[in-house]
């Protein structure tokens, strides 16, 4: 079973009506968003996924857009925003809520396989516990649904805890297992563990912002872990919270990311907003069925990425990568001061 | 031992580190008396002044930099002549003293001409240059010092320009020092300022956040010949998008004049107009700038602030209001206007709010601006200049009538 079968043909065929039709329910639901596509004149019927109207993902920072009644509300998942910044706020009713965890397990049982197998996870117990989770606990949290036999990689005080990974493995590293973690936390401490990781399969995410510093990308990030703990199977993975449940996920071959049946990419160009070929960078967004209470099913992200190739990869559809975030808006004018107290 | 946050570093006259007490003390006034002191208006820097501004008006700078030929233009001798004699009245006019200046890190020319109004009243300065000055500033502390040759030892003995990363220390200091100190910059500065305690007869000057519009009249927009409209459309762009149009003077709101026929007509050839002035100045934005105003105006949108959201292309975005009392103050990212329709021009008077600054206007005559300048009582709006001229510095500034400011009066009785 995988969720990873659409053409991209297939795949514009199978999305345009259901994202036409989340367009128009929404707009039918979110007078906010309503007053938007009013605006912008953007109206039915759409001809391809490309003419959908997109909204900017940081709408959800500055504006409460929800699709379902206040009491219908099941759960309101925040981001962490960067400093000085309001967090998303995405709003889902009991019906999202339970479609997201799903979805996510389907995308990852593509490469995990049918079990819940044991699981390593790169970060520390604290990162899951206290009354306010972070980003990073909330992801760690997640992907906790998906594994058993659970053992942090590094202690209460953010050591690694080498004792605790020997352990894991004397259990279980005869057999498959799963390693979760944030990209720059399994650069900076997995390696370090000198151990035997062979029959894991790696799953993280979180970005190369922090890696990219330090020159390391996506080919001298599974070079040095294949060499260094004999890991093979490593999976990046593409998401955020404004589309939660939809991941874009890394092929076995490190051919970069793709995108499950049930969403896609599209690459703008960020001068004419149009679909830019593969191989031309430009501004992702993200396309999913899964936003189903809160109009984030068309998204413009703040990522710039490029698509490699389509139907030509392991798995059909497009095959693509992101390249980094767009800086922020640099602010001039009177009132944007750096205070010198 | 002097603690590492008590340490500013000299930009002008000469580069060099030095602590915030040796500073005061190279400015103290008992130093002053065997420097000698300059009076307000004062020949030798008057002098300086004209020569500096000279430099900026060289054609290679100013077409590197063609903001440093306006400021050029503003230390003519004539116009120094001009502020000097305007203040000639019935009580002697001295300097105030130590003025410290905290400009704005990302508007580069404010801080010259706050410092060159003050120095030309007569008084010692520091100026704070933040960290994060630009390169125009870098050329102006270059030009500064390269005047420095010909002029008065005067001139270097009383003004300083520094720079220091944010110390509590230093601007504690300086505060309790100066006898005057000039705010730039927006609210949360002057509150982070104002921590600080001044002398007992010291004073702040302060420029907080402010926003701008225009004011156009419908019938003169449409009656006005194709060069005019040109003209007018250059001289909006200039206004917006010098500064990312971030800049306190720049307007955000175009508010019509007129029925709703000749609005809508106006606002399409206005639009029009000021897509080819801008791409005639070739200005453009980034990526980040263009997500910024989508976030911008569809967030308006969302509101029910904007009836319609349309772009010509990433450098021009066109917001129409659903009413003009929805008109934004805040800023939407460069090259985005929010168009709004009045009846008549003194409907503006129930609109205005305190931090509206500068409106630019074309097609109005001067009695009917003096008249909406009366009924608005001190409200709001302290500058009325027409369209073109929202950024020209001008030494009466957010109602502030600035070398009058920088000095004291003196009352001699004979």
């Amino acid at each position: 079973m995988t969720v990873f079968t659409l053409t991209e043909a297939e795949r514009e065929a199978f999305l345009l009506p259901r994202l036409a039709a989340l367009t128009v329910r929404h707009r039918d639901a979110c007078p906010p968003y309503a007053r938007i596509l009013a605006a912008i004149g953007s109206e039915p019927p759409y001809a391809r996924v490309a003419d959908l109207p997109w909204l900017p993902v940081r709408l959800f920072k500055t504006h409460e857009l929800r699709s379902v009644p206040r009491e219908r509300v099941f759960r309101v998942l925040t981001s962490s925003g960067t400093t000085g910044q309001a967090p998303s706020r995405i709003h889902l009713d009991r019906e999202a809520a339970a479609a997201q965890p799903r979805m996510l397990a389907a995308t990852l049982r593509t490469v995990l396989g049918e079990q819940r197998l044991p699981m390593l996870i790169v970060d520390s117990r604290a990162a899951v516990r206290g009354p306010a989770l972070s980003a990073r606990g909330a992801g760690v949290l997640g992907m906790m649904n998906l594994g058993r036999h659970y053992t942090f990689v590094l202690d209460e005080g953010g050591e690694v805890d080498s004792a605790a990974v020997r352990a894991f493995l004397a259990r279980h590293g005869g057999g498959r297992f799963l390693i979760f973690g944030f990209t720059f936390m399994v650069w900076l401490h997995l390696r370090e563990l000198g151990l035997d990781l062979s029959r894991g399969i790696l799953i993280h995410s979180g970005g190369w912002k922090r890696l990219a510093d330090q020159a390391v990308d996506a080919a001298v990030f599974r070079g040095a872990l294949r060499r260094e703990c004999g890991l093979t199977r490593v999976h990046d993975f593409y998401g955020m919270v404004e589309q939660i449940g939809t991941v874009f996920l890394e092929g076995p071959d490190g051919g970069g990311l793709y995108c499950p049946d049930f969403a896609n990419v599209l690459i703008r160009d960020p001068e004419t907003w149009e679909e830019a070929p593969p191989g031309v960078p430009g501004v992702v967004e993200v396309v999913s069925t899964l936003p189903t209470s809160y109009p984030g099913h068309v998204l413009l992200t703040e990522d710039l990425g490029v698509v490699h190739g389509i139907d030509d990869g392991v798995w059909p559809g497009k095959r693509f990568s992101v390249l980094g975030r767009l800086p922020r808006a640099e602010v001039r004018g009177c009132s944007d001061t750096a205070v010198p107290a | 031992m002097t603690p590492a946050a008590a340490l500013v570093e000299v930009l002008f006259p000469t580069a060099r580190p030095v602590t915030v007490e040796a500073l005061l003390d190279e400015l103290s006034s008992g130093a002053m008396l065997s420097g000698g002191t300059l009076r307000a208006g004062d020949g030798r820097m008057r002098d300086f002044l004209a020569a500096f501004g000279r430099r900026l008006l060289t054609p290679e700078s100013a077409r590197r930099h063609p903001e440093l030929a306006s400021l050029g233009f503003f230390l003519r001798p004539g116009e120094l002549a001009r502020t000097v004699d305007g203040l000639r009245g019935e009580h002697l006019r001295v300097p105030r003293g130590l003025i410290l200046h905290i400009p704005p890190a990302n508007v580069d020319t404010v801080f010259v001409y706050s410092w060159a109004l003050s120095a030309l009243m007569g008084n010692r300065n520091v100026v704070r240059l933040s960290p994060r000055a630009g390169a125009v500033a870098s050329t102006i502390v270059r030009t500064l010092q390269e005047t420095l040759a010909g002029a008065d030892p005067v001139v270097a003995a009383t003004q300083r320009i520094v720079t220091y990363d944010r110390s509590d220390v230093v601007t504690a200091a300086l505060s309790a020092a100066c006898d005057l100190r000039v705010i730039w910059g927006g609210d949360r500065t002057v509150a982070e300022i104002r921590r600080h305690p001044l002398a007992p007869h010291a004073r702040d000057l302060t420029f907080p956040d402010r926003s701008s519009f225009a004011v156009i009249r419908a019938a003169a927009w449409l009656e006005a010949p194709p060069g005019t409209r040109e003209a007018v459309a250059d001289g909006f762009a200039s206004d917006s998008y010098w500064f990312d149009q971030a800049a306190c003077s720049s307007p955000r709101t175009v508010f019509w004049v007129g029925s709703a026929a000749d609005c809508d007509a106006a606002r399409a050839d206005f639009t029009t107009c000021l897509a080819r002035a801008v791409k005639r100045r070739g200005w453009t934005v980034d990526t980040a700038m263009a997500v910024e105003k989508r976030v911008a105006t569809y967030g308006l949108a969302a509101d029910g602030a904007a009836d319609t959201v349309g772009f010509h292309g990433n450098t021009l975005a066109s917001v129409v209001l659903a009413g003009p009392e929805a008109a934004p103050r805040r800023w939407l990212g460069a090259g985005t206007f929010a168009h709004t329709r009045l009846g008549a021009l003194m409907e503006l008077s129930g609109l205005v709010r305190r931090r509206d600054q500068t409106m630019a206007h074309f097609g109005f005559a001067r009695a009917e601006l003096e008249e909406l300048a009366e009924s608005l009582a001190g409200r709001g709006v302290d500058r009325m200049v027409p369209v073109g001229g929202a950024l020209s510095f001008h030494r009466v500034w957010d109602g502030v009538d600035l070398p009058a400011e920088f000095t004291r009066l003196v009352t001699v009785t004979g």
